[in-house]
């Protein structure tokens, strides 16, 4: 009402994005006003190439611009070793470490009849032609330490247990760098149950 | 353990309250819909941050006002904090030692309640669901862990019953799934069954000689513990997740057919025994009502052996229903070592010195005088 319309729509559109209410909406609208022209051009760009140019690739699911992935192409990575994620983010999160050496496979997703998600609305179906095409040793399941990532982790695992590939979890435990008194009990139960020799 | 002050703004028909408790044992008089047990509902949420009269929180909020506030002091030993719970329409908040607490098991446990109202007589005769409340919040109250498992069990069994639905309607007919939720299943319903067991035995040690008591050594007071599946209480984590594992591998067909999980520590019972009869079908009103009250006098040894202190015990409304032996054997119990909180519309006809030296409060219409 008190607004014309193009920043009416303006608004409505940032809404959308998670972590902004109707007040920061307001906010960014108007400093789009603002901004320069061009800068204002390039932001669009930037948005329509965001969905436009990037896919999910063909092999692995991650999202990429070019298909199959970079990550996929680079015959420098091991490729007996796959590690199954449920977000692109997570990707991301284990490139960032740089100890790991192998590929991906993301799911989008963890399964929840709940919510009425199962296992073929999830990557899985894909992931189990690639154990059947490539040679692959071992597939780490780093899926969520919550109630349906476990269910999910322990659900491919049995799927591909009789094949003979080796599935391993990760390990849950305390943060590095953390002091002991701020853990949860739940964590550090969890820390106890896997703890190792010296 | 013991409340000090307590302060009610905006709650039911206490538009704002400040008032400061003895000790011992505190007496609250009043007419009928005054707000005696709007004060024993304030003090309980305050323990639990739920009410044991509605799941409405809404409720708990005067009407027209945004949000209802109770805050107490609590002494424990030589410490002495407040607690805070905040309901309002946007959700509730609960705050220890100033300090806000997003997990309920972080909360419940600062304060040990144990609350006998007249509904309490459904703890014998009503439905199961009913002891099973029971079981979880007063193992809840003593072993915040317990509420942990109990939450992840919940979630687990209507991801499963989600599933076995859909494949009752051959929406799905995914074995290895429900294999894998079954497993996580019995996971925790394995934790759940091995700490109710150790719950049950104590309060069996502390329920049998305070009934005999109570009943004038006339009563043996058993309490058994009916499980969907067949195990011996001494049975350890392992084993009954053997037996879960078999009888859930038994079940499989059935309850696909039926398109809901059929057994789990969410389909058991407890049944109370006096003198080998089944009380829910064959006691009186008054053996119902003196097992009901033996359980709940068991639990506050129980809180005490555990927490290692006594726990604030409400008597809503139930003195004036107990004959005068009832009567005296309960005071006697409390003397002296229990902080209670009495609410009855008159004290005349109930001569105990209990009562005699306890705080008198008169409530009305939302209002106290001392």
């Amino acid at each position: 009402m008190y607004y014309p319309e193009p920043i009416s729509k303006l608004i409505d559109s940032f809404t959308k994005l998670p972590g902004i209410g109707p007040k920061t909406a307001v906010r960014l609208a108007f400093f789009v006003l603002n901004m320069k022209d061009d800068d204002v051009l390039g932001f669009a760009n930037a948005l329509v190439n965001a969905k436009r140019e990037l896919t999910h690739c063909s092999i692995c699911g991650h999202i990429t611009d070019q298909d199959p992935c970079s990550i996929c192409q680079d015959t420098s990575r091991d490729s007996s070793i796959i590690c199954v994620v449920q977000d692109p983010k997570d990707v991301i999160a284990m490139e960032k470490m740089k100890e790991y050496n192998g590929k991906y496979h993301v799911l989008h997703g963890a399964i929840s009849p709940m919510d009425g998600i199962g296992p073929e609305d999830i990557n899985v179906p894909d992931l189990l032609n690639r154990l059947k095409d490539e040679e692959v040793e071992e597939l780490i399941l780093a899926t969520n330490p919550n109630i349906e990532g476990e269910a999910t982790a322990m659900y491919i695992s049995r799927l591909v247990k009789p094949s003979g590939v080796r599935t391993t979890r990760i390990a849950h435990g305390l943060p590095v760098g953390g002091d002991l008194e701020y853990a949860d009990e739940v964590t550090l139960s969890k820390a106890l149950e896997g703890r190792r020799d010296l | 353990m013991h409340i000090e002050q307590l302060q009610l703004k905006n709650y039911r028909n206490y538009a704002q309250l400040d008032i400061r408790f003895d000790d011992k044992v505190n007496v609250i008089i009043g007419e009928n819909a005054q707000g005696k047990t709007n004060m024993m509902e304030a003090i309980y949420v305050l323990a639990f941050t739920k009410s044991h009269r509605t799941s409405k929180e809404k409720e708990l909020i005067m009407w027209d006002k945004e949000y209802a506030k109770i805050e107490g002091r609590i002494t424990k030993r030589t410490q002495t904090f407040p607690l805070e719970v905040v309901v309002s329409t946007k959700g509730k908040k609960a705050k220890l030692n100033h300090l806000e607490q997003r997990r309920l098991s972080d909360y419940i446990g600062a304060l040990n309640v144990v609350m006998f109202a007249p509904e309490d007589l459904t703890l014998v005769k009503g439905a199961p669901r009913i002891r099973r409340r029971f079981i979880d919040m007063e193992l809840g109250q003593i072993q915040p862990r317990y509420i942990y498992h109990l939450a992840q069990y919940q979630k687990v069994l209507k991801q499963r019953n989600h599933l076995l639905k859909q494949m009752q309607r051959r929406n799905s007919t995914d074995m290895t799934m429900l294999q894998v939720l079954t497993d996580q299943l019995i996971e925790h319903a394995a934790t759940l069954l091995e700490r109710r067991f150790i719950f049950l035995e104590m309060l069996r040690e502390w329920a049998s000689p305070i009934h005999r008591g109570i009943s004038r050594e006339l009563e043996t007071l058993e309490i058994k513990y009916n499980s969907t599946i067949e195990v011996s209480e001494e049975a350890n984590k392992e084993k009954i997740e053997t037996i879960y594992l078999n009888k859930f591998h038994e079940m499989k067909d059935k309850e696909i057919d039926r398109g809901t999980t059929l057994i789990g520590p969410h389909r058991d019972d407890l049944v109370f025994y006096v003198n080998g009869k089944d009380v829910q079908t064959y006691g009186s009103q008054g053996q119902q009502r003196t097992t009901a009250l033996s359980v709940k006098l068991a639990e506050i040894e129980l809180i005490y052996k555990e927490v290692g202190e006594y726990p604030i015990l409400l008597l809503d409304d139930v003195l004036s229903e107990l004959d005068d032996f009832r009567q005296s054997h309960l005071l006697n119990t409390i003397q002296g070592k229990v902080q209670t909180f009495v609410s009855t519309t008159s004290v005349d006809g109930i001569n105990h010195e209990t009562l005699r030296k306890a705080e008198m409060f008169h409530v009305e219409s939302g209002k106290i005088d001392t």
